[in-house]
């Protein structure tokens, strides 16, 4: 569960986003629209942690606050960047491996080849992600990021370079995700028709 | 396995497998060395460390340097600051990182004094390298430090961040110099040398790990 009251981000004098109010309930899939450099990015990134909001009247994942528990909320969000980073010298297999230990979570080998036969990169998991198409990349961005069962999910544009297959893949694994209760925002430019509300972003407000 | 190993065992693995960091280090060490041995005919200066120290320093901080940038330029920082370890934990497994990268590092240089300048320290040639292995733990620290405050930085401020770097490291580096100083001379200065090492890494260490904790 996400939520947000009179959220504030900027870089510099720039206000990006201006007194966000905002609620995700738990099983709720969440669309987030907006031309280009709306804050649709910084809004995700403030969120998860990865960027500091500058101020807020409260900012809870779970009822967690962002800042004050930082650690309970990373352990219960997955974030999908637009632009997933890897390390393409490992495999796709050892990218997965390293982020699941690095959350002290030792899964068997067969375990990790299941959650890479999820998203249809099994069979290049020995491959090193370095030779990985784009949207191959995008779907072991997407394994990584559903990989520790997180309670929230943040996607920045989630089907960025991703053939009609991986899409299917991803949208399949958000409605189990929304039925098990996960709480899901994503940024789209275009429609998402199983999306059960958008936002829209316009200058760093909500309309 | 403790996330600490994980890091270092991802930045052993990166580095063997690309070779970028180590290989290009060690020649420019070679270099280093080389011109050094054969432009300075000074037998006082021969017998100094505080040439092989240089070296270690100039191609231990571009090592660092290289693997802190190429992380920040990819974006996989963000993997390990979006994980669910701590800050110091962050803090000292990247450090641990860059310390194994830089033990494999020295051990070459060494290697390499050794050959050109007719190992200077003699009988103490391992002791002398245990300093430069203790050395490395404050070079390492200090350049986890300043590439931690250099990320989220641009430009000139960036670079600020860098250039604090020697400043920081002059104690640790002049502390080395007269460990190893002292096994060439046989002064009997090497214990409180050490000691001073000892203590300059430690303090660095927990400030870093610290710094680290309480910048979030």
């Amino acid at each position: 569960m996400i939520k947000l009251r009179s959220f504030f981000k900027s870089f510099g004098s720039k206000r990006v986003l201006r007194s966000l109010d905002m609620s995700i309930d738990s099983g709720e899939i969440v669309v987030l629209k907006g031309k280009n450099g709306s804050g649709k990015t910084t809004l995700l990134r403030a969120i998860s942690t990865l960027d500091r909001a500058d101020d807020y009247d409260s900012a809870e994942i779970d009822g967690y606050d962002i800042l004050s528990y930082p650690e309970e909320v990373r352990s219960r969000i997955g974030y999908l960047s637009h632009n997933p980073p890897y390390y393409p010298e490992l495999t796709g297999f050892e990218n997965l491996q390293f982020w699941l230990r690095l959350n002290s979570l030792d899964f068997p080998d067969s375990k990790i080849n299941e959650l890479l036969a999820k998203v249809g990169l099994v069979m290049f998991s020995d491959d090193l992600a370095g030779n990985y198409s784009r949207g191959m990349i995008q779907r072991l961005g997407f394994a990584i990021s559903i990989s520790h069962s997180p309670t929230t999910l943040l996607l920045d544009e989630p089907f960025t370079g991703l053939d009609d297959e991986g899409s299917e893949i991803i949208k399949e694994h958000l409605m189990k995700m929304k039925e098990a209760g996960c709480s899901i925002l994503l940024s789209s430019h275009d429609p998402v028709k199983f999306s059960d509300r958008t936002l829209t972003l316009d200058e760093g407000a909500l309309s | 396995m403790n996330p600490l190993l994980v890091i270092l065992r991802k930045e052993l693995r990166v580095e063997f497998r690309s070779l970028q960091g180590i290989v290009s280090s060690a020649m420019l060490a070679f270099m280093i060395l080389m011109s050094l041995r054969f432009s300075i005919v000074d037998s006082f200066l021969m017998q100094n460390s505080g040439l092989l120290w240089s070296s270690i320093l100039i191609t231990g901080l571009g090592l660092i340097t290289h693997i802190s940038t190429r992380e920040v330029e990819r974006g996989t920082i963000e993997i390990m600051k979006l994980s669910q370890i701590s800050r110091y934990q962050l803090f000292l497994g990247r450090m641990l990182g860059y310390l194994g990268l830089l033990w494999i590092l020295s051990t070459i240089v060494m290697i390499i004094h050794y050959i050109l300048f007719e190992n200077p320290f003699t009988d103490d040639f391992l002791l002398a390298y245990l300093v430069v292995l203790v050395g490395c733990i404050g070079i390492a620290a200090v350049g986890t430090l300043a590439a931690n405050s250099a990320t989220p930085m641009y430009g000139g401020w960036m670079l600020t961040s860098l250039f604090s770097i020697p400043i920081l490291l002059f104690t640790v580096i002049e502390a080395a110099i007269r460990c190893t100083d002292s096994l060439i001379t046989g002064s009997s200065d090497f214990g409180l040398a050490f000691m001073l090492l000892v203590l300059y890494n430690a303090v660095f260490v927990t400030g870093g790990a610290w710094l680290s904790e309480i910048s979030e």
